[in-house]
This record gives structure tokens, sequence and C-alpha cells, in this order.
């Protein structure tokens, strides 16, 4: 393993440094945050300050803790910039000016230890021209890490290495950005713009220049290049209102300055009016008053949504499109050649910026998969560009620019008939510039499920779950069904997996490659059920779910859940079961039954009462525990970071937290196995509950809960059920209540909830919306 | 009769709990610190010292078991000095000087610290284990929460948002005259803590504004009026004062700073306990045998605006005499600590505006009141 950095310099606050700063410090490392000394005021540190004060207030947060928040330490360059002499990494993240930045980098050079890296955050100034007069040294402690916004959130790093950068220096930092700081690391070659903003400038140009010239509404353009070609679901428009509209200037202005004069991206030029004329007035996206979408408040206090009419210039209601043609919103083929405005929109985008990916040849080693990986993680695309030639069949895409009298990318050309990638002995392989196929290789430490789906079987599987030999022993239980729901067969498949594992393995590892984790139950399934009034039935279903957690619980094997996304009500439940968490650090855990008008109803209510009574430094007494896990499944509260699940009380102390999402798997299987030698299931908990005083209590805090508007009349009857289950029903505070008297509590407390006909408007409105009912 | 006198009273800055300079010092170091101010202040000699009587309103964790004994130890005073500690919520450390009035009368001693602390950062309103009666809980309101009982006074006595504002305004500039004057320096003991010495109060607001407070969102109920602007903040805080015999003081070269004339308590509503000083303030003015008008100052705990309008529109109070150096709504109401500290305030107001007789009353949760009426020595 390469050496350690232990501390950060970040030297720029502005988002970008700031976010850096923030996403270090989330790594649990110390972090000196630098920028210049304000032109006025009297505090010399006020601009780095300003920005971590600021990133405090930003939703999406950039911290995943506040202690992560106390590793930044602020200062500037004029009073401080020495004490770079105590940092492992040095990131640059300055405005994008050669001439500052090497000014900074000759100050550095004198100040820095031997060996400590120096990186520029730069998206488009060629580390060659950076380091124009540096020592030897410094070159090769010299290379360019590209975070992309924000640095938290965006799994993205584009790494550039100079011909001099020292192969330890580099293999230090990127060791660091991708264990700690959680990135998948693209290596680019030293090329204007490096992958992803090229490809996406490029795109977004293309897209926005077809949408004006083919006539197309800004809501068209959306429906055809947003979701048919796994793009965000904000699509072209709806994507540049996201990072700003002003943005597009700036970066075609540095791509122009840098890009050879014959690239294909001059072509996107052109005189843009009406973008210059919303800039001006403030209309720069979300950020903005509105950007091609605005949304309006109604005297009524509802919001309108409007979008802007390309050709007039003036905001209008937002216009549904009609449904695109059968199978165009699925097939990629089906899009392109879909008549009318549909098809020749598509191909506007896809032709051009296809070829444009494809003729990248030289920007990066592995240039397929680079590409590919770039757009993915930098622009949140579902496939990359070759992943899209592929489905579209690159032989046919290849025919179709013949026939237009395009140019050929060169790779095309190679590759002919073949595809992009190819499975073999169940390994992906990619097509190479020399039209020869190479393994995909992950990175040392690195076990993705989607490579072990190609190279075996599943043991079993049904609609909704599936179990996997992921290698050593270990079993590891998938959930597949639409958004990962819960329902009968997940619980079927545990119990399987149980025996399973008792019977030829070691350990059972819960994770999955799925956005989220698990939304919980399937509350779809259960209106079904309620519906006609088949109350045995999802009895049967809260029941089977609490005997199926149970036996992950007791079984006599070491269970680790490993999260990543959302883990909300189920999905949170199976979790506290486990026997230990490695929760990737973007996991979002919550109980929110109640939001829907239910309690808990699978155990979890007695899992997070025992870990909150046990947790260090609760106050003695019956009722810590209660009113703490009282406060957090009342209000349905989700933790935004998996460190502060931990601060929540949903993880324990001794779970642990995965930075890197492409390594939980791999941590989470670590961690089973460790548990393997001497392994003994828990104790059965036993509580000591505070019974109706300790509801008297909650139902005070519950009334000025109301009084302040925070809870509605329906919420004080979920809470009042919610309470009864914590507090131990009928229990008085000498006697002992068992994990199996709370389970029942459960089952009866969720069964009054699901039959009342509240509760049933709140599931409704949830499946319908999206959006809690607050009846 | 013995008279008993009010011969010293110190405090610590009062600071907001949680985010305050205070939220790090334990309760109990606290109060040895000032009670420790309170002898270099005073020069009594300890040894004489009968009983430290502590309040304190949620007396566990940190300020729980007999932690008056526990604060006597760690101010180094002699093994032979008592401790008790005394819980009646907002009004204990008042009690505590009660409680060594009587003490004093029936021969019992000459010499009592009676001190107060509370920190709200580091033991929570309410404690760690609330378990209400469930049958009282649900035929009376004793255990109503501070802000619902504040909206209740402000509406049976229709005191206007407006109104509730002004009140504040005017605290917090009295508070902020008083300390650029040097007035709240003369009784606060620094405190030393981890970041360093703790001298000045930190809960005033001198910027507030009738505007600023407007712009508040209500605290407690979505109609209501009561704002965290017109309500005193939690806070951490200790308080002490010497109550000794007459003949004790003057014996010892003490300064007598104030008698005590009476005491009361009373009971009423809980869900209207704002008001328990109109009743206990009333009993306690009969019992010294004069009326409001012979008042010079007055100190009106401010836990709300609301009830504290209500109390001094109800007795008839002048204004000029209440709260002269700010009350709980700039300062800070560290519950157990907060009747020491008006007893001891309305004492050494006696002697530097000069006047004859002081009043010190407050609310209580739960539905009491308490007061103390004090003459010039």
């Amino acid at each position: 393993m390469a050496e350690a950095i232990n501390k950060v310099c970040v030297i720029g606050a502005g988002v970008m440094g700031a976010g850096i700063a923030a996403q270090a410090a989330n790594a649990g490392v110390p972090v000196l945050l630098l920028d210049i000394v304000p032109k006025e005021g009297a505090d010399r540190d006020a601009i780095a300050k300003g920005a971590v004060a600021r990133m405090l207030k930003t939703e999406p947060a950039p911290f995943m803790s506040k202690a992560a928040a106390r590793l930044i330490e602020s200062g500037n360059i004029d009073d401080h910039l020495e004490r770079v002499a105590e940092c492992d990494w040095i990131v640059e993240a300055v405005v994008e000016r050669p001439d500052v930045k090497q000014a900074l980098y000759a100050r550095l050079e004198t100040l820095k230890r031997p060996g400590a890296a120096v990186s520029s955050n730069t998206s488009t100034i060629p580390l060659a021209k950076l380091i124009e007069g540096r020592s030897d040294q410094f070159k090769r402690d010299f290379l360019i890490t590209h975070f992309f916004n924000p640095p938290r959130y965006m799994r993205l790093i584009e790494i550039v290495t100079g011909p001099a950068t020292d192969a330890g220096v580099a293999a230090k930092v990127e060791d660091f950005v991708d264990r700690m700081m959680g990135k998948r690391i693209v290596r680019a070659k030293d090329t204007p713009g490096f992958i992803a903003n090229r490809i996406g400038v490029y795109w977004l140009s293309t897209a926005v220049n077809a949408a004006m010239d083919q006539g197309l509404s800004v809501e068209e353009a959306d429906q055809i290049g947003g979701r048919p070609m796994g793009v965000p679901k904000t699509g072209i428009f709806g994507l540049i209102d996201l990072v700003g509209l002003d943005l597009m200037p700036l970066l075609n202005a540095s791509l122009s300055a840098t890009l050879p004069k014959d690239d294909p991206f001059f072509g996107t030029l052109r005189p843009a009016p009406l973008v210059e004329k919303m800039i001006a007035e403030g209309y720069t996206g979300r950020k903005g008053k509105g950007g091609f979408y605005r949304l309006d408040k109604r005297p009524d206090g509802s919001r309108a949504k409007l979008a802007i009419d390309l050709s007039s210039g003036e905001y209008r209601p937002e216009r549904k499109p009609p449904p695109l043609p059968e199978g165009a919103d699925r097939d990629l083929s089906a899009l392109i050649s879909a008549p009318g405005k549909t098809g020749a929109y598509a191909w506007a985008i896809l032709g051009p910026v296809l070829s444009y990916a494809a003729n990248l040849a030289g920007v990066a080693d592995d240039i397929v998969v680079a590409i590919d990986d770039a757009m993915k993680l930098g622009y949140n695309w579902r496939y990359g560009p070759f992943e899209l030639i592929d489905r579209l069949g690159p032989g046919k895409f290849a025919e179709r620019l013949r026939t237009e009298g395009r140019p050929v990318p060169a790779i095309l050309e190679t590759a002919g008939d073949r595809p992009f990638y190819q499975v073999v002995d169940g390994k992906r392989r990619h097509l190479t510039i020399d039209g020869e196929y190479a393994e995909v290789v992950r990175r040392e430490g690195v076990l993705l499920l989607e490579d072990v789906k190609l190279a075996s079987e599943p043991l079993t599987k049904t609609a909704s779950a599936a179990l996997w030999d992921v290698g050593d022993g270990v079993v590891c239980l998938e959930f597949i069904g639409k958004m990962n729901a819960l329902d009968d067969q997940v619980l079927a498949t545990i119990q399987k997996g149980v025996a399973l594992v008792k019977e030829r393995y070691k350990a059972l590892v819960i994770y999955n490659e799925a956005d989220n984790f698990s939304a919980g139950a399937n509350l779809g399934l259960a209106m079904f059920a309620v519906n006609i009034a088949a109350w045995s039935e999802i009895e049967k279903l809260v029941a089977g779910g609490q005997q199926a957690y149970k036996a992950l619980k007791y079984a006599p094997f070491p269970v680790v859940g490993a999260p990543s996304g959302m883990a909300l009500g189920g999905g949170c439940e199976i979790l506290l079961h486990c026997d230990a968490v490695q929760a990737h650090a973007e996991t979002y855990m919550g109980l929110v039954e109640c939001g829907v008008g239910l309690v808990p109803g699978w155990g979890g209510n007695g899992e997070l009462l025992d870990r909150l009574g046990k947790a260090p430094r609760a106050p003695k007494g019956p009722m810590p525990a209660v009113a703490k896990a009282f406060e957090l499944i009342s209000t349905a509260q989700v933790a935004k970071s998996a460190a502060e699940a931990r601060e929540m009380g949903y993880l324990r102390p001794t779970d642990a937290i995965t930075m890197n999402r492409d390594r939980l798997l791999a941590d989470a299987k670590a961690k089973a196995l460790a548990l393997v030698e001497g392994y003994a299931p828990p104790e059965k908990p036993v509580f000591q509950l505070p019974g109706a005083s300790g509801r008297a209590a909650l139902a005070n805090a519950v009334h000025d809960f109301g009084l302040r508007g925070l809870a509605t009349p329906y919420d004080v009857v979920v809470s009042a059920r919610l309470a009864e289950v914590l507090t131990g029903g009928e229990a008085d505070l000498v006697d002992t209540v068992t994990e199996d008297d709370l389970l029942r509590l459960e089952r009866r407390e969720f069964l009054a909830a699901v039959k009342d006909a509240r509760t049933q408007a709140r599931v409704e409105h949830m499946l319908e919306t999206g959006k809690p009912l607050r009846n | 009769m013995t008279n008993t006198v009010i011969a010293g009273y110190v405090r610590s800055p009062f600071h907001f709990a949680g985010k305050g300079a205070l939220a790090h010092v334990r309760p109990d170091d606290l109060a040895a610190q000032v009670i420790r101010g309170l002898l270099e202040k005073t020069k009594v000699n300890p040894a004489e010292i009968e009983d430290i009587v502590l309040g304190c309103a949620f007396p566990e964790g940190e300020q729980g078991l007999n932690v008056a004994r526990l604060v006597g130890l760690l101010a180094d005073l002699p093994i032979s000095v008592g401790g008790m500690t005394v819980n009646r919520f907002c009004g204990s450390s008042m009690s505590a000087i009660h409680i060594a009035h009587g003490q004093i009368q029936i021969g019992a001693g000459d010499a009592f610290i009676c001190a107060g602390l509370e920190s709200m950062s580091r033991v929570p309103m309410g404690g760690y284990n609330p378990l209400p009666n469930p049958e009282l809980a649900a035929r009376s309101k004793a255990y109503i929460s501070m802000g619902e009982t504040a909206e209740n006074v402000a509406r049976q006595y229709q005191i206007t948002r407006a109104e509730q504002e002004a009140f504040a305004v005017e605290s917090q500039k009295k508070a902020a005259v008083a300390q650029a004057s040097g007035k709240l320096a003369d009784e606060i003991i620094p405190i030393a803590t981890k970041a360093g010495l703790v001298a000045e109060d930190g809960t005033l607001r001198p910027d507030t504004s009738a505007e600023g407070l407007a712009g508040l969102n209500p605290a407690f109920a979505t109609d209501g009026t009561v704002t965290a602007g017109t309500s005193s903040p939690l806070t951490d805080g200790a308080s002490a004062v010497l109550v000794t015999s007459e003949a004790f003081a003057k014996s010892h070269g003490l300064q007598i700073l104030a008698k005590i004339r009476s005491v009361a308590v009373s009971g009423c509503a809980p869900e209207v306990m704002g008001l328990g000083p109109i009743e206990a303030s009333q009993k306690a003015l009969k019992r010294a045998g004069i009326g409001v008008g012979d008042l010079d100052v007055v100190e009106v705990n401010e836990a709300f605006a609301s009830q504290a309008i209500a109390c001094i529109r109800d007795l008839g109070l002048k204004p000029d005499t209440i709260n002269i150096d700010g009350g709980a709504i700039a300062i800070g109401h560290p519950l157990g600590a907060t009747g020491a500290r008006i007893v001891g305030k309305a004492a050494a107001l006696l002697g530097r505006q000069g006047g004859r007789y002081a009043l010190a009353t407050q609310c209580i949760g739960g539905g009491q009141g308490i007061a103390t009426v004090l003459e010039r020595a």
C-alpha cells in the first residue's frame, strides 16, 4: 500500500476547493483550507471561514457530519502558507489562470516537504503549462486531480500525470481519493478538457442547437434527450438549469482557448442571444430565478411550472408532450429511427455526440472504459457512449454515418460489427484501439456483484431477491424487485439463504448494486391486500417478516448488511438485525413507517430500543432509549449519511463505513469473514420499559408538537400506537419485557394502523404522488 | 425576634445552554466556584457556616445525588459544613433562602450559604426519565409545558404580542445599560473553564428591537403570541447569597444588604403557573404589613413576558421599580439559580437605589408562586 496521507491542504475556498476540503474531512482527515486575505474586514481568514459556514447550510450537504466540519481549519495564504509543510497532499483550486497558479506553485515549492503531493483541480489548463519553470522535485510531486461538482456526490475524478510525475506520489494520491474520498478514478491524458467535460459540453451544445434548429420545445427535447438515452430525467435543458446557464459560456470559452482549431467543438459555437439575455436577467437556472424551466408561486401557495419558449423567449405554462412512439422510449434503435421529430432529434444528438466521443482516441488508456466511466460518473449517464453504440449496434451506427456522408471514427472502423464490450468466460472485456479485446480491470480490492453475475449463476432467484456465491464461503443476498421493495418472496429467499449458509457456507452479506438498498416493504402489494380486506394475509406478512429477520439475527453464522443509498422502513429494519453493518458513506437510513400512518412491523422497534439502550454514554433509566427511539421513529427521521446514521444511533460504533461504493462488497465480505472465527449468535435482549407512565410523557411531547403545528391530528394517533409498542404496552417499570413481547405488540399495533382508513389514505397518497399525506 | 439578613450576593455569568461558554462546565463545579467567590467577597469565616442549602430544579446526573454536599466538598469548605438540596423548580433557591431564614428563627444556626445551580446544557429540562402519573396526567394539567402556560396567560389577560415584545425590548435595554456601566460585573464571579476565564454574561442581546422580534415565529403554538424573543432563554448558571442572623453579621463585620421581612408561597392552577407571583406576593406583603405602594425595588422573574406583564398588572407594581437591571428575558433563567439571584439582586438594589422595601417574586412550573419581602438595613 502507498504511503498514507494524514493531512490535506486545500488552497482556494471557492465552490470546488471548499467541496474538496469537505470531502477530505468526511474521510476523517484534518484539512487546512486557505484562501486569500479579503480586501476588507478585520478577519484575515474570513474567506475560508465563510466557505465552511456556507457549506454547513448548503443542501445537499457537503459535510457528512458536523464532526467532519470541525476537521477543517481555516486560514489565509499570506499568514499560513508555510503550514503546507504539515501536509502530505496540497490541492490547488484557485482561479483558472495559469499565471496565478504558477505564482502559487513557486511559493509552494520552497515551503512544502519534498514528496508531499501537489495537485491542481484545473479543468482546462494543461499540466505541461502548469509546471513550467518548476524544480524537478516539484514536477515529480505534481499531478492534476479533477473533481466534479459537488465533490461529495459526484463519484468521478479525472487524474492526469505528467512524464515527470513520480509513480509513488501518484499512487499515494490515487489511493487516497479512491479509498478515503470514495472516487472512481479515470486516468486521462493531458488533453484539453480531459474527458467528461469535453464530451459533456459538446453534447449539451449539440442538443441545444438541434432543439432550436428543429423547432422543438424544451419539454419535447428533454423527453427525447433524457430518459430514453439513459440521461438523468432532467434531460438536456433541465440539466443546464441544474448546473447553471452561466457555466456554459465559461466552459465554452476555456475549451475554445485550448482545443485544436479543427475540433468539431467549434462547430457548436454560435451566438446565443436567448441564453445571454436569460443570464443577464438573472435566469441562471435553479440557483437563480429559474432557467429554461421556472417555478412560480400561485396566489394559493401552490407552485406552477413554466417553461421558456425557445423562439419567443417568453415563459408559458409547462406543456407535457404526448408519449413517445411505442418502443422508442426503451429501444435506442427504435428511438433514432422513429418518425417525425422524435427520430430526427434523437439522431441529431446521438450521431454527432457518439462520433465525437469515439474520436477521442488518445485521451486515455483503456479509452472505451475510461470514456464510459467518465460520462456515467461525471454526467450521470446511465450508459457510456460506447455502451450506447453497442445498444445501436456498432456496425449499424457506422453504416448510418457512412450513408449520410459523415466521417466514421477510426475506432468504429476497427470494431466493424463487433461490440465494444463482450463477456467471455464470465469476464467482461472491452475493445482496444488495436482491435483486440482486453479484460475490464477493476482496481485492486474492488469486488462488484455485477462481475460476479457475469461469471456465475445465482444459488437461487425469485422475482424479488437472489442469492449469489461471492467467494470464500460468503453468500450475498440481493434484492432485485422494483425499487428493491421487500415482499413475501424476499422473506422466503431470506429463509432459504439462512438454511443454505448454515449447511454449506460461512457468512451472509446483504448487498445490492441498485441506486437504493431498499425503500422498504412493497406498499402497493399491501394496499391490494387491504382493499380486499385480506387481514390474515397482512398479518402473515408481518409475522413472516419478523420471523425472517430474527432468523438472520439468530443464525449460527455472521450476517453483515452493506447498504448504499436509501435504506428505509423494512430496508432499515433488516440492517438493524445484522451482526454488523458495513455502510457506504452515502447511506440514508431511517424508520419512516409513521409517515404513511404505520409503525415499524418487522422488529425495528425492539432492535432500535436495544441499541439505543446500549449506546455508550446513554443516560440510565427506563426513558432515555424509549424517548430517543420515539423521536426518531415518530418524526420519520432519515440520516443523511452513514456518519449521521451512527450519530443518530441507527448504526453502532462497531459498524463500519466504506467511502468508495465500488469497495463496499469487498469490505462487507471481509467484515463478515472476520466474524466467522468463534462466532456465536447474539443473546436475546430483555427490556425494562416504562409502560403507561412513559406513554404519558410521550403524549405530553406530542401534544406540544401539535400546538406548534408539527404534528397533525392523525400523527397524534399514529404516535400513540408507536408509544404503545416502545413503552412495552401493559408492562410496568419493574417487569421484564422480552423481545417476543415486543414483536407481539408491534404486530398488534401494525394491524390496528393498517386497518385505519386514515393510514390507507396516507399509503394511497404516497403510492400515487410519492409524497406524504399530512392528514 | 431575631432578624435574618442578606449579607452577600454573587453569581456566575449566565450563558445560553448548549452553545454558551459554560456548556462544558459541570454544574457542581460551577456552583463551587461561585461559593468560593462568595466567601472571598464577604470574608466570612467558612468554619462558622452551618449549612449549604442549594436549589436545583432537575437534581439528577451531574447535579444529582445530594449535590449541595458535593458542592461544599468541591469548594473545599470545612468538613463540618452541611449540605441540603432543595427542589421547588424555579423557586428552588428562593426556597433555600426561606429555609435558612426559618432555621435562623428556630435557633438552628447563624450563617447559611443559600445557593442555586442549573446546567440546562447538561441536564435536560424535564430530566432524563420523565414518568408522569398517567392518572394525574389524564385529569389535570400538572405536566403542562411552560410555553403553553405562557400562551394561556397571554390569552386570559389579552396581552398582545406587541406588548410582550415591547416588554422584552425594555428588559434587554435595561440589562445592556447595566452591563455597560459595570453594574452586573459587581455581582459576577468569573468562572474558570477549559477555554479560559468567563467573566461576562453571554445571554444579553443589546440590539434587540421591536422590529426584529416581530419577525420571529411563535415558539409554542402556531396561532400563539409567545416567541423565543419574549421568553427567557435556556441558561447555564449558578448563584449564591450569604444568609445570617443580624447579630452574627454585626459581630463579624459583614456588610448587611437587607433584612428579610416576610416570605410566602402559594399554589395556583398549573395551566396558568405564570400567575403564581400574584397571590404569593400579596401574602408576603400582607405578612410584612406593607402595600405595593411601599415598594421601591421589585424583582419579578421574567420566565415569559406574558406572565410578567400579567403579574405586574394585577399587583399594580410601579414601572420604575421593576427589574431595574433587566430581567430573565435578557439575563437568562437557569432554573434552580434564579431565586437566589433575584433575592440577592433586590437586596443589592435597595442599597444602590436607596428606598426601603423590596420584593422578589417568581412563578413556578406546576402552578406556584413564591415571594420574599426585604427591608433595607
